[in-house]
């Protein structure tokens, strides 16, 4: 009887939905604040990736706080989980393959990740892709071998609270300069080139670092919390 | 330059450092917290006096207008703005298992609900809500008891549910418009959102934020969180942060959707969460349910009062919050100690003689006897509903007369228990002084209004004035009008 | 409805994977399902924004060798979907994480039986008798003692 009024439910949402794309109007392109970025961009920021421009220039603050709600999650997962016990059971060793491929992975995912952050400015990609692989990093070693301590809690919160405190301070950096909070900052250089975009390349460096250290910490807590029973 | 900015960037710069200033001087990462919210209080202070005259808009990073993200002050968000900075300096977490961890949740929680009561860009505003959101998470599953694991679960369902229909509202309105400045939406609404697909926005959006706001259907969280969550929490969660996810529905409905059909959800969803709320908070039979209960009638109420068009809407809506401001935090603060069963409560007047005064006065103010400025809150809810004529704005009026009498009497079934003449087997544990003297400062301050209520009133309908003026906001975002399509 | 374009079938994609998340969190009791039916939502909403200007014709809006590409797509909704994106990731890892301590506290991830035991812990606490059990549950799931200062310190 439930399944059924909630078939019933979604079936008027779908209808719903149905009849306000009707009346949707694909026409207008008149205004477009998008557009207008891309006019602009590469005159204002220097970096050859508007989406980049839009990320880290544009809406620098969203970022930001996207950093901080990652830092947030990770901290309650922390939190949360707790840590384990020490007589807490383990999970065997993983096969031969995923060990040896993990060790293999490791300094392959850390070029790829750092390339994709550094090239963000030019290239799809940026902080928080390259950020996610450099994750993925240091995640992998810890479900080949689990129980392993590659990386001390003490240092990832370390990274994490300096390279999110990295993109607040060049943001008032520039307030000191006499312009707005996380107004780019620097030389713009050649269009193109790999050290160009003024502060752009250092705010997004400081974004994968913090993404990859978030993430890792939280997939780390997830992976430590206790097998149940 | 702009030192509002800082008001947002110190808590969160603050919150990310605290770990390391933690490792040099655990002192110094105690004192950080307080000592940053004063003196990010004190920056708002500092620009409250020229908000009088003309709000304030900056841009983030220097950009040209719809192209960056604008911060927006007038008083009415610098208002809540300071609210949820001095609130939670009040408000400090107490919690010896996890104080690091509190520290910062706190200072996240000031700096991001500073910048969501003085954002002006739609996609800045969800993000800065759902970070509140996910901060306001983790100060509930502090208390680390498995209740309020489970409750804050439960509540993230709900709220990321709702967040993510949010989501689709701004992707609706971006279609249409192509922008997410509030300033240039107030400008191109009457002509792109004034329709089905506009309206379709608001109702999600609406559903969206309203979550935080204690909305209707989406409020089923409110009686296990405020249950489980420790009381500085609770009172944190009921008296300011849902107000700050009320400030956003009311700048959207201000300046972005104007359709009347807009106007008669609020009041129907206004109007069942005030049944609902209040009768659920007659049933309950715990001090802590029965006022989380309340608080979704009391916002039903700030809901209903947004539905009445024009300046008198907003103003009656902004003098129920204010109220609600004072009041709520007070109430729960006394619960810490009341939090059991109300039947326990016999007698506990007698320990806590003060607590057990203010608890009345509180309750004679929330019900909205005569002198105490409750009653003027509700009084400038009900004259404007009853002068618009309407058979539903009487009906809802009406429910907020016949709610009024069953808050009487709950509240007197909980004061009347309090100076229970019987013997009780169990002592009552007496309040914490700090809890305590937070509290009377709350009441004293809702004491000091009843005598300064002309001008009280004549502020607060000035801040409703400049809030409700779309020309002033558009102005100030933009002083050389935007002609829709071109951008300089 | 006329013919179907690409627009339309993304749209179509778009709200329809809202509705199947909302499906989900709709029909299912189990909290697993839930929390994936409100990724699947995200996931909708996501594509609605990315969609809200989408172009078939224009390129990424990213300079190749100094070429600038004739039309671009618009570069904002790809930054908020960005952005929204990873917002989701960070409240799913906590959801998640949550989810696993209601599980080792109640014993079960059913909404329904969450929430009665909820309700049956906030009473017990209370002190009030529920009708059918003021048995409270059994905190199986606190964090060891001797972690708490290490916690402190390590984060």
């Amino acid at each position: 009887m439930r399944r059924f009024t909630a078939a019933l439910f979604l079936l008027g949402l779908g209808v719903m939905i149905a009849a306000i794309y009707q009346h949707m109007d694909f026409s207008n392109t008149a205004v477009n604040a998008g557009q207008a970025i891309n006019v602009v961009a590469a005159q204002e920021t220097g970096a050859a990736n508007f989406v980049t421009s839009v990320v880290l220039a544009y809406r620098g603050i969203d970022t930001l706080l996207e950093l901080t709600i990652l830092f947030t999650a990770a901290m309650i997962g922390g939190m949360v989980l707790g840590r384990r016990r020490i007589d807490a059971p383990r999970d065997p060793d993983a096969g031969f393959i995923l060990r040896t491929g993990a060790d293999l992975l490791f300094p392959l995912l850390l070029v790829v990740g750092l390339y994709i952050i550094l090239h963000g400015h030019l290239t799809p990609g940026g902080g928080f892709q390259g950020g996610v692989i450099l994750a993925s990093a240091f995640f992998l070693p810890l479900l080949a071998r689990p129980g392993i301590t590659l990386i001390d809690q003490r240092i990832v919160s370390l990274v994490e609270g300096l390279a999110g405190a990295t993109f607040i301070l060049i943001g008032l950096l520039a307030m000191f300069d006499g312009k707005e909070f996380l107004t780019p900052l620097f030389d713009k250089g050649e269009l193109g080139a790999l050290i160009s975009a003024g502060s752009l390349p250092v705010l997004y460096l400081a974004v994968g670092i913090k993404v990859g250290a978030e993430l890792a910490g939280l997939l780390a807590h997830l992976a430590e919390a206790e097998a149940l029973d | 330059m702009n030192l509002l900015v800082l008001m947002i960037v110190l808590p969160l710069l603050t919150a990310f450092l605290l770990s390391i200033i933690n490792r040099a001087s655990t002192f110094a990462a105690r004192v950080a917290g307080p000592l940053v919210l004063l003196a990010t209080a004190a920056i708002g202070f500092s620009v409250w006096p020229q908000l009088s005259d003309a709000p304030i808009a900056m841009q983030w990073g220097g950009f040209q207008v719809p192209l960056g993200i604008t911060l927006y002050a007038d008083q009415f968000g610098l208002l809540f703005a300071l609210a949820i900075t001095i609130g939670t300096l009040l408000l400090w977490p107490r919690n010896s298992k996890n104080q690091l961890r509190s520290s910062s949740l706190a200072l996240l929680l000031a700096g991001t609900g500073t910048g969501l009561a003085l954002s002006g860009d739609l996609f800045n505003i969800y993000v800065f809500y759902e970070l509140m959101t996910v901060v306001s998470y983790g100060l509930i599953a502090g208390r680390g008891t498995s209740g309020s694991f489970a409750s804050t679960l439960r509540y993230l369902v709900i709220s990321g549910f709702g967040a993510a229909l949010a989501l689709a509202g701004i992707a609706l309105v971006y279609q249409a418009t192509g922008t997410l400045n509030l300033a240039q939406l107030a400008q191109l609404a009457p002509e792109k959102l004034n329709n089905l697909q506009g309206f379709a926005a608001f109702v999600l959006m609406l559903v969206g934020f309203g979550v935080k706001a204690e909305l209707f259907p989406v409020n089923m969280w409110v009686p296990e969180v405020y249950a489980t969550a420790s009381s500085r929490v609770s009172a944190l969660l009921a008296g300011v942060v849902s107000k700050l996810a009320l400030l956003i529905i009311m700048r959207l409905l201000i300046l972005v959707f104007h359709q009347p059909e807009a106007l008669t959800v609020l009041l129907v969803l206004g109007i069942l969460g005030v049944v609902s709320g209040e009768l659920a908070a007659w049933r309950a039979r715990d001090l802590n349910r029965m006022l989380a209960f309340s608080s979704i009638g009391q916002l039903g109420v700030m809901f209903i009062a947004l539905s009445i068009p024009g300046n008198a809407g907003v103003f009656a809506a902004l003098a129920v919050m204010v109220h609600h401001l004072f009041l709520k935090p007070s109430m729960f603060l006394l619960a810490e100690r009341w939090g059991g069963s109300i039947e326990k409560l016999a007698g506990a007047a007698k320990t806590s003689p003060v607590a057990a005064a203010l608890f009345v006065l509180l309750s004679l103010s929330l019900i909205g006897v005569p002198p105490l400025p409750g009653f003027w809150a509700k009084l400038l809810v009900i004259m404007p509903m009853l002068a618009l004529d309407q058979p539903l704005y009487y009906f809802g009026a009406f429910v907020i007369l016949a709610a009024a009498s069953l808050e009487a009497n709950y509240l007197f079934r909980v004061v009347m228990k309090l100076y229970d003449k019987q013997p009780v087997d169990v002592p009552h544990k007496a309040h914490a002084t700090v809890d305590l003297a937070t509290a009377v400062f709350l009441g004293a301050g809702l004491i000091a209004s009843v005598f300064m209520l002309v001008p009280l009133a004549d502020r607060l309908d000035s801040i409703a004035a400049q809030a409700t003026d779309v020309s002033i906001y558009i102005q100030t975002v933009a002083p050389q009008s935007l002609q829709s399509g071109s951008v300089q | 409805m006329d013919i179907l374009d690409s627009n339309t079938i993304l749209y179509i994609a778009a709200f329809g994977l809202m509705l199947i998340g909302i499906g989900g969190i709709v029909i299912s009791n189990h909290l697993m399902r839930i929390i994936f039916g409100i990724a699947l939502l995200e996931a909708g909403a996501n594509l609605l924004l990315l969609l809200s200007t989408y172009n078939e014709d224009a390129s990424a809006p990213i300079i190749v060798n100094g070429n600038v590409p004739a039309m671009m797509a618009d570069p904002v909704p790809q930054a908020l979907v960005l952005t929204a994106i990873v917002i989701g990731v960070g409240i799913l890892a906590l959801a998640l994480s949550l989810a696993i301590r209601v599980q080792r506290a109640y014993g079960t991830l059913d909404m329904r039986e969450v929430r009665l035991k909820l309700e049956q812990e906030i009473s017990a606490d209370a002190g009030i008798d529920m009708p059918s059990s003021s048995e409270k549950p059994a905190d199986i799931g606190e964090v060891p003692v001797n972690s708490v200062v290490q916690q402190e310190s390590g984060s």
